[in-house]
């Protein structure tokens, strides 16, 4: 596999990661404000 | 050969990562601050077309003694049901404005609908209480269905409903004071409202292991004095009956949707229980939803969020006609 190939691979791994952890900031921070679940639910 | 040789453009694509991060962070967690699971099911497209607003209309003698209504396009029929949404804030805050999107949402149906605003407590009005904001909300009926008569609305029967501080108002309203309510109260909906206060529900706030705690907090709710023997030998039931929902429930009561969630911060959970055990004593039609993941927000637990919307829906048609 090229060195680009790999890259690009890592590079949507990194921007999925931070779409997942984004949501789950934003359902950290209501939960603690108004109570619920992390996993709970809706997933994300 | 050197290590940097080995992997050219590495700043480069470190920057990369790291701008694509932050970027797919911050979209995913607008995103998700921002998204509709009902996908504007319960907003109207609000339009001269749909309905005019009245604003700020005067029903007592207090700054906060203004309601909104709102009245739909067709005033051609012969009669209207009105149907009054309070507004949430914990009592302290919040405004009938903040409603808007609701109150627009349910004249899109045809109703007449009202969001009333009543005095909070705050450094201004320290004697505020749950207690004088429901006598307000007493106060201001009669004046809602004067007004829409005169605009031309023929309200004949009416809902009431809430969300939060709102949710609790309304229970009292249409479960204390439907017999003086200038047109018949056919149905209350509401979410995550204090429906009762009993100080060992009360866990969030400490109130079952602080008899202090609980004599103050129930003080200011009920606007008269509990002391903190009241607490302990539970004879503060009396005091706080004017403003506990769950008490005024008998075999006269209205139907009623409501939603709770089970992991709620600010109302405690089993005040909803109380009174659902006082709606199953009494045999009154109700559908009372258990968001078991969502905390004061309902926001865990999207697909019951939007069935008990859609209860709502179904409970209007069933009883507002």
């Amino acid at each position: 596999m090229s060195l680009k190939k790999k890259r690009i691979i890592t590079l949507i791994i990194v921007i999925l990661i931070a779409a997942v952890l984004g949501r789950l900031a934003v359902r950290f921070v209501m939960n603690m404000m108004l109570g619920g679940t992390l996993f709970g639910g809706d997933f994300l | 050969m050197s290590k940097k040789e080995k992997t050219p453009g590495r700043g480069k694509w470190a920057l990369i990562y790291t701008g694509a991060f932050i970027l797919s962070f911050a979209a995913s967690a607008i995103f998700k601050m921002t998204y509709d699971p009902t996908h504007g099911k319960y907003k109207a497209d609000w339009s001269d077309s749909v309905g005019t607003v009245y604003t700020d209309i005067s029903y007592g003698k207090g700054e906060a003694n203004k309601f909104d209504l709102y009245v739909p396009a067709d005033n051609s029929k012969e009669s209207y049901g009105l149907v009054v949404y309070l507004h949430a804030g914990g009592f302290a805050t919040g405004d009938k404005a903040d409603d808007k999107e609701m109150l627009q949402w349910l004249c899109s149906l045809g109703y007449v609908s009202a969001g009333i605003n009543y005095t909070l407590f705050n450094d201004d009005h320290p004697d505020a209480s749950v207690y004088s904001q429901s006598m307000e909300i007493n106060e201001a009926m009669p004046y809602v269905v004067d007004e829409a008569k005169k605009l031309g609305y023929n309200v004949d029967r009416m809902a009431v409903s809430g969300g939060s501080a709102g949710g609790c108002l309304a229970l009292i309203y249409g479960l204390r004071d439907a017999d003086t309510s200038p047109i018949p109260v056919k149905m209350i909906f509401e979410a995550v409202g204090p429906a009762a206060f009993y100080h060992e529900d009360w866990t969030n706030y400490g109130l079952d292991q602080n008899s202090e705690a609980a004599a103050g907090l129930f003080t200011t709710m009920a606007g008269t004095e509990i002391t903190m023997d009241m607490i302990e030998n539970h004879s503060y039931t009396e005091q706080v009956r004017p403003i506990s929902a769950d008490m005024w429930v008998n075999e006269n009561s209205v139907p009623i949707v409501c939603a709770y969630g089970e992991q709620d911060k600010i109302c405690p959970f089993a005040s909803s229980t109380r009174l659902v055990e006082q709606l199953e004593k009494y045999n009154i039609p109700h559908d009372y939803y258990i968001l078991s993941h969502s905390g004061h927000g309902l926001q865990n637990d999207s697909k019951l969020s939007a069935q008990y919307m859609d209860k709502v829906t179904e409970y209007l048609d069933k009883y507002m006609g």
